[in-house]
């Protein structure tokens, strides 16, 4: 064979050949296969840049959602505290005005019935007093043997009558006293 | 290589085991390489088809396998040009992408080859044209690129004044001439090595079958069990061979492009 043909390190005429071919192939991937593949891929990356800032900005509402809500909480349980404090205010002051109302109507009644009682007493004194006169009399009519007018002995009457009047309001006093004491 | 002449095989598979040898025809005084032609055709349709294909779908949403493919190729040479040359760089990409994806569909022929005198489709790669014809095509474009970026006289200085000192200028323009035709004959020799030994290869594993131990075929049990080895390893060669390529042409336009010199 001859030199040329066997030796496979030298070119021959198809290097033209697949030159053009390969220029073919370069002008078609070019002109045809990037430009769109490359718009595609720009597209896509733009999609997600989008989509990511999109991401990013409903992260920042809920965020902030998030802390107006917590703000709102903080802020119902700041008044919740208040109006419980309040409540307690409250309720300690119309316990003390209770309690004050109560001592009052407590001292009425007490200084009701104490009037009562004395009005009572007086009116027994003096039913005593009135009986005691009566007694009295009757006694003296008995033992003098004949009757005695009233009219008569007012001086004498009443000078008893004072002293049994004396004599019970020593003893109310102590009656008085002794109360006090218990 | 006359072993096979005296075993009764299927001529077209192992009959010799051929290097570099084709069905030519001479065409307006041009001898082509009929097979070659027809492989690089099916290559280049393969290759076009693939990149139509991806047109018609391309989509800002979820993109299909194909188009994920096409993504991924554009994005790493996009990553590459845009951190090695930056964005003056952008005119490269398209063609670094076409070497890559072309290369890489040509390679793929390898596995359908069987290793025969004369495959179907062999790979182009493994005959010197198609490898020398791209590294030509780059390496003249990155002269052009580097005149374009330095200016005539700026090119031409480059020659004479590095790496060594200017009175040393003799030996300046020894070193980088002989650089200069280095790039592209190592730029084609390199895939077109990898890839013809790729179908060596395939060749002596199918021409394992001859090798019988009595009655028992071993070397026909080799042959089946390594030949989808091989294969699929030189999938992977296919692969980083396409890769290489395009990186290194990246690489070619980043040392003409760059202002550093």
């Amino acid at each position: 064979m001859p030199f040329a043909t066997s030796n496979f390190l030298v070119p021959n005429g198809t290097l033209i050949v697949e030159l053009i071919a390969f220029l073919i192939v370069l002008a078609v991937i070019g002109k045809y296969v990037l430009p769109p593949l490359n718009k595609a891929m720009t597209a896509r990356q733009e999609q997600i840049r989008s989509e990511l800032e999109a991401a990013d900005r409903a992260k920042a509402d809920a965020d902030a959602a998030d802390a107006e809500r917590r703000r709102v909480l903080d802020e119902a349980r700041h008044q919740a505290r208040e109006i419980v404090a309040n409540a307690n205010v409250t309720a300690e002051r119309a316990t003390v005005a209770a309690q004050a109302r109560a001592q009052a109507e407590h001292d009425r009644i007490v200084h009701a019935a104490e009037a009562e009682v004395a009005v009572a007493k007086q009116a027994a004194v003096d039913e005593l007093t009135a009986r005691v006169g009566q007694l009295v009399l009757a006694a003296a009519e008995r033992v003098v043997g004949r009757e005695i007018r009233a009219e008569d002995h007012r001086d004498l009457i009443e000078a008893a009558i004072a002293a049994v009047r004396a004599e019970s309001g020593s003893a109310e006093d102590r009656a008085a006293a002794s109360g006090a004491s218990r | 290589m006359g072993l096979a002449d005296n075993v009764a095989l299927p001529h077209v598979l192992v009959a010799s085991i051929s290097v570099g040898e084709h069905i030519t025809r001479t065409v307006l005084g041009l001898k082509l390489d009929v097979d070659l032609v027809w492989s690089t055709a099916a290559a280049m349709v393969v290759t076009i088809a693939l990149g139509l294909a991806v047109r018609r779908r391309a989509t800002s949403g979820v993109p299909g396998k194909l188009q994920v493919f096409w993504e991924l190729v554009v994005d790493a040479t996009q990553r590459q040009v845009e951190s090695s040359i930056g964005p003056r760089g952008a005119r490269i990409v398209p063609i670094a992408i076409t070497l890559f994806v072309f290369i890489f569909v040509c390679n793929l022929f390898g596995v359908i080859g069987l290793g025969a005198k004369y495959d179907v489709l062999l790979p182009p790669a493994a005959d010197i044209n198609l490898p020398l014809a791209m590294a030509l095509f780059v390496i003249v474009l990155v002269h052009v690129a580097s005149i374009r970026t330095r200016g005539i006289g700026g090119y031409l200085k480059h020659y004479v004044t590095q790496p060594f000192p200017k009175f040393l200028f003799l030996g300046n323009i020894f070193i980088n001439v002989v650089e200069e035709l280095a790039k592209p004959v190592t730029l084609a020799l390199r895939l077109f090595g990898n890839l013809l030994s790729g179908g060596l290869m395939l060749a002596l594993l199918a021409y394992l079958v001859v090798w019988k131990i009595g009655p028992v075929p071993v070397g026909g049990i080799l042959a089946v069990v390594f030949n989808p080895v091989w294969k699929l390893f030189d999938i992977l060669i296919g692969v980083i061979q396409a890769f290489i390529f395009a990186l290194l042409a990246i690489l070619y336009f980043d040392v003409a492009m760059s202002d550093a010199h």
